[in-house]
């Protein structure tokens, strides 16, 4: 779950994860909402992940295609370009190292 | 206020997003809302911060410059420069240097010379003693004025592009470029006198880097600025270094020192 301690912290790996959740298929902003929510990471506000995702695209990791829906207004798909696919595999590495070193750092409960 | 869809598509515009694209931000905007079963300004908050966000979202990032041949020359060299109004030191003994492609922080108290300092460097002011060394062209954001207030910002770019032979009748489009890159769309017939403070800075950001120049000289250029366009600044910064732009800033905005090559502080000003 998200605390107020822990959201800043979502906040630097949003791009990292929504790279991670369309990198598993391709997806709408609702749908990615509720993924980021079933994984534990709290509700995200559309003013933080349409932007994100917009980010993204800007810069040539994901692109996008506005497809109908049944049920109501167009819906904007967004999907992986290689690029993205590319940039996804490097992020994935450096956060293991990362998180790796944290934890070295914060040390674990067993240890103490 | 609950003209939500209007106010973000003004809010839009106004930060130099293309007016065909700003429609159908809106209306994706107002579906993707409706998708998620809420008003849009409990979706993505209040329509200028939203905007805001989604203008710095489309900017083209910067592209990656060009490897620079031979980047030796110093842009800039002060040599024991002291400055008196009166009886009073403003600057005693200054040396600094920045080479091209560099970028370098002056800071110190306040009343410690800082503007003074980059009066000289622009050569509008002469040091009392000392040399100044620099290269021919050179762009100079002053904190303020340095606008003039009956002329348009499209007046303003003709006449500063008009110096330079080779930059001549790509003024307007060069500003309007630039002018984008710090969120800002200037509106036709608008004269500067009546731009709000921030933008008027703005437009002096855009003059000073206009005709190109190898040196860059900036004094606190962010007054008035809100938080986006403060950070698109140093953006632009970070992109005139890598273009082998020589930057000389000043600023008392310490947090921003960890991304600068050097900085110079000056001394306090004495006690009287």
């Amino acid at each position: 779950m998200t605390t107020d301690a822990t959201r800043p912290w979502l906040h630097g790996l949003l791009e990292l994860c929504l790279l991670g959740l369309l990198g598993d298929h391709r997806d709408y902003g609702l749908g990615l909402t509720g993924r980021l929510a079933d994984a534990g990471l709290g509700a995200v506000a559309g003013g933080t992940l349409y932007p994100a995702l917009m980010r993204l695209e800007t810069s040539g990791l994901v692109r996008s295609a506005r497809e109908p829906s049944a049920s109501g207004p167009p819906r904007k798909y967004f999907e992986l370009t290689a690029e993205g696919r590319a940039a996804l595999g490097e992020r994935r590495h450096a956060w293991r190292d990362f998180s790796r070193s944290i934890d070295a750092v914060v040390g674990s409960e067993a240890r103490r | 206020m609950s003209d939500w869809p209007s106010n973000f598509r003004h809010a839009l515009t106004e930060r130099g997003v293309d007016p065909a694209q700003v429609q159908d931000l809106a209306s994706e905007a107002l579906d993707q809302a409706a998708d998620h079963g809420l008003a849009p300004a409990t979706m993505f908050g209040p329509a200028t911060a939203y905007a805001d966000q989604v203008a710095r979202a489309l900017r083209v990032p910067a592209a990656a410059p060009l490897p620079s041949p031979e980047r030796s020359g110093c842009a800039l060299r002060l040599t024991d420069v002291s400055k008196r109004y009166g009886r009073r030191h403003v600057l005693r003994h200054v040396s600094l240097a920045v080479g091209e492609g560099e970028l370098v922080a002056v800071v110190g108290a306040n009343g410690c010379g800082k503007s003074t300092l980059l009066q000289i460097c622009a050569g509008t002011v002469r040091p009392g003693s000392g040399t100044v060394e620099r290269v021919e062209h050179v762009g100079y954001v002053p904190q303020s004025g340095g606008t003039a207030p009956f002329l348009t910002p499209a007046e303003h770019f003709r006449l500063l592009a008009a110096a330079r032979p080779d930059a001549r009748g790509r003024g307007v489009t060069t500003g309007a470029r630039l002018a984008a890159s710090l969120g800002w769309r200037p509106r036709t017939g608008q004269p500067a006198g009546r731009l709000s403070g921030g933008t008027r800075q703005k437009l002096n950001v855009v003059l000073g880097e206009l005709s190109r120049p190898d040196l860059l000289l900036l004094d606190e250029p962010y007054q008035g600025f809100d938080h986006g366009a403060y950070v698109d600044l140093w953006t632009q910064i970070d992109r005139w270094r890598d273009t082998g732009t020589a930057v000389l800033v000043v600023t008392h905005l310490l947090s921003e020192l960890d991304r600068v090559d050097r900085v110079v502080e000056l001394d306090a000003p004495e006690e009287s």
